[in-house]
């Protein structure tokens, strides 16, 4: 696999929302290949000229890849790097897929300080996250991992609040849940691996380099 | 489920090496230690356990959460070494304090990091290397790279890259904008742990004129040949920078010597550890493994830490990703000989001892039968176990 390995551009992409804007974006540097959608059957797409190859795995799954060098690139969202801790090169923030982290509430039950929390449950797709920002303030919480509709804990009394990612605010407000903290901001970025950066340093510099002429072209069109 | 089954575990993080696994691992180190040898480096051992204050006293503290504690009967912290250097310098520190300068020493140990398993890499895991201790001088830091490559060469590598930056250069450009204490804190950070985002946030935040953002920004980029270091020398407006990179480029015209420079690619934007190394540091890849197979650089402060100033120079291999390299690149381990298989006849015990004994006098490789058979079924159990000869005692 090695020459072969050295010669190819492994990228990773992730099922789920953030796939669409990722494949425009690298189509729009020319990485891109015939049948890649996310609803491919097949799991690696190829690009024999380019020497491009495309695996579209499950979102938590992309910094995995990244990390072994089982693929050279990734995109992801900051929110799932940071939850996963993967020793990965973080090059670009490509600017879409933006949300925010936040503790949320039941609106009728919210208390007056956010240390009056302190030592109930929380419910979050996200328990690493949450405990780097509730240790940061001192807390002591107990963390109740779920893996999706975080929204439900405190409805059904499994848990006193929720950690989890706002895009628009509707899905809380619809649930009665208040946002009372906002942890971090989360954009989707092109992650390496640490080893291929410097394998491949030129074709990936030159990468990075191609997006971050697209994605300023593209922030100074919006100011004008 | 069987109920009665025992089921016979390793603690998480430890592997066992089956005969073909470790007899790859010991042909490796065998090259290694030669190698080392050859080169005037002498072999320590030092105890597994150390106390947690010797293995934390230089810049250990970072992973002391990744260290295995435990307590002496006198209630003393005691962890599991987690790298070499650290007691090494104590030896140099210590017992070897009045020893001819300079130092050079070699280990091939087993060291322990409690982490998440990666490739190559359990809790438990090996590590060949050398510590250089008592020079400054670029000639040390260039026999630590050449010979870090003739390691990788002499394990049967081909394809790999080495990687060398010089941490001081980074140092240099951020006294030369005056950063504040804490904002330096903060780039290392960033810069450790390869998060250029991170990195050009914290960047666009500070008040500095653009051109020496778009500067801070590209360390982590500046990566290539000796043009790559004309263009950082043109960035670089301050002495501790330059001499960083005249130093890189004295390193390498005497790689050029050592006929190893086309290993080598500059790379400012390796770091490491800050708070450990304070010179020329470097990383060698090879395709096909996502982690580096070896590592190492200039640590000048390290023995101050025990109390004897020292300047010092050394590097690490991982012995797993080396075999795990080899494999995946096709490269066929040495084969262990399987010369000749003795076999006799009832009675004849005493005469095959004889001969086997005589045949590894001769440095053959030789298996004894360990009862007695008939020619026909020695000549099966030969082929079957792939021996080259047979020697049957009628």
């Amino acid at each position: 696999m090695n020459a072969e390995n050295m010669e190819y551009l492994t990228i990773a992409l992730p099922k789920g929302k953030l796939f669409k804007p990722s494949a425009e974006l690298l189509g729009r540097i020319g990485y891109e290949a015939e049948g890649l959608s996310e609803k491919s059957r097949k799991l690696v797409i190829s690009n024999e000229e380019k020497k491009i190859r495309f695996i579209i795995t499950k979102t938590a799954d992309v910094p995995t890849y990244v990390e072994y060098g089982a693929a050279d690139i990734g995109v992801i969202g900051k929110d799932v790097l940071l939850e996963t801790g993967k020793d990965v090169y973080e090059l670009l923030d490509l600017g879409f897929g933006r949300c925010h982290l936040m503790m949320a509430v039941p609106k009728a039950e919210r208390r007056e300080r956010l240390t009056d929390y302190a030592h109930t449950r929380v419910a979050t797709k996200f328990p690493h996250i949450a405990e780097m920002f509730f240790t940061r303030q001192g807390m002591q919480m107990e963390y109740i991992k779920l893996n999706g509709s975080i929204e439900l804990g405190p409805i059904v009394g499994l848990s006193e609040s929720i950690v989890d990612i706002v895009e628009t605010g509707t899905t809380l407000k619809e649930n009665d849940l208040e946002e009372i903290v906002h942890i971090v901001d989360s954009t989707a970025r092109l992650i390496a691996n640490r080893v291929s950066f410097k394998m491949k340093f030129e074709r990936m510099n030159a990468m990075v380099r191609d997006l971050r002429a697209i994605l300023e072209s593209g922030a100074e069109a919006c100011r004008s | 489920m069987e109920k009665d089954k025992v089921i016979l575990e390793i603690p998480y993080g430890t592997r066992d090496f089956l005969p073909d696994e470790a007899a790859g691992k010991r042909a490796v180190e065998n090259r290694l230690a030669d190698l080392f040898v050859r080169w005037g480096y002498h072999e320590v051992v030092t105890p597994t356990l150390e106390y947690l204050d010797t293995l934390t006293m230089g810049s250990g503290r970072s992973l002391e959460s990744h260290m295995f504690k435990f307590f002496d009967r006198n209630n003393r912290t005691v962890a599991l070494r987690h790298e070499m250097t650290t007691p090494i310098a104590r030896l140099a520190a210590s017992r070897l304090k009045d020893h001819a300068m300079p130092l050079k020493l070699s280990y091939i140990s087993n060291v322990y990091r409690y982490e998440q398993t990666q490739t190559g890499r359990q809790c438990e895991f090996y590590q060949a290397g050398v510590e250089l201790m008592g020079s400054s001088s670029a000639v040390a830091d260039a026999e630590i790279v050449a010979l870090a490559i003739q390691g990788l060469l002499c394990s049967g590598l081909k394809a790999f890259k080495l990687c060398l930056g010089q941490v001081e250069f980074v140092n240099g450009i951020m006294d030369q904008y005056q950063l504040a204490g804490n904002v330096k804190e903060n780039i290392k950070k960033t810069m450790e742990e390869r998060d250029l985002v991170g990195l050009e946030h914290l960047v666009d935040s500070l008040d500095l004129p653009r051109n020496a953002k778009d500067v801070l920004k590209k360390i982590p980029l500046l990566h290539g040949n000796g043009d790559m270091l004309k263009s950082a020398y043109e960035m670089a407006l301050n002495a501790q920078s330059r001499r960083a990179l005249d130093n890189l480029a004295e390193i390498f015209s005497l790689l050029e010597c050592y006929g190893v420079a086309q290993y080598v690619t500059f790379d400012l934007g390796i770091i490491r550890d800050f708070s450990y190394y304070t010179g020329m540091v470097f990383e060698a890849y090879t395709p096909g493994l996502g982690f580096p197979l070896c590592g190492g650089g200039r640590y000048d402060h390290m023995l101050s830490d025990f109390g004897n100033a020292c300047p010092a120079t050394g590097f690490a291999i991982g012995i797993e990703r080396i075999l795990l390299a080899l494999e995946r690149q096709g490269i066929a381990r040495p084969e262990s000989p399987k010369d000749v298989f003795v076999g006799y006849h009832e009675g004849k015990t005493a005469a095959a001892i004889a001969r086997a004994e005589e045949l590894r006098s001769e440095g053959k490789m030789v298996e004894l039968s360990l009862s007695p058979q008939s020619e026909a079924e020695a000549v099966s159990y030969q082929r079957e176990m792939g021996y080259k000869e047979l020697v049957y005692i009628p």
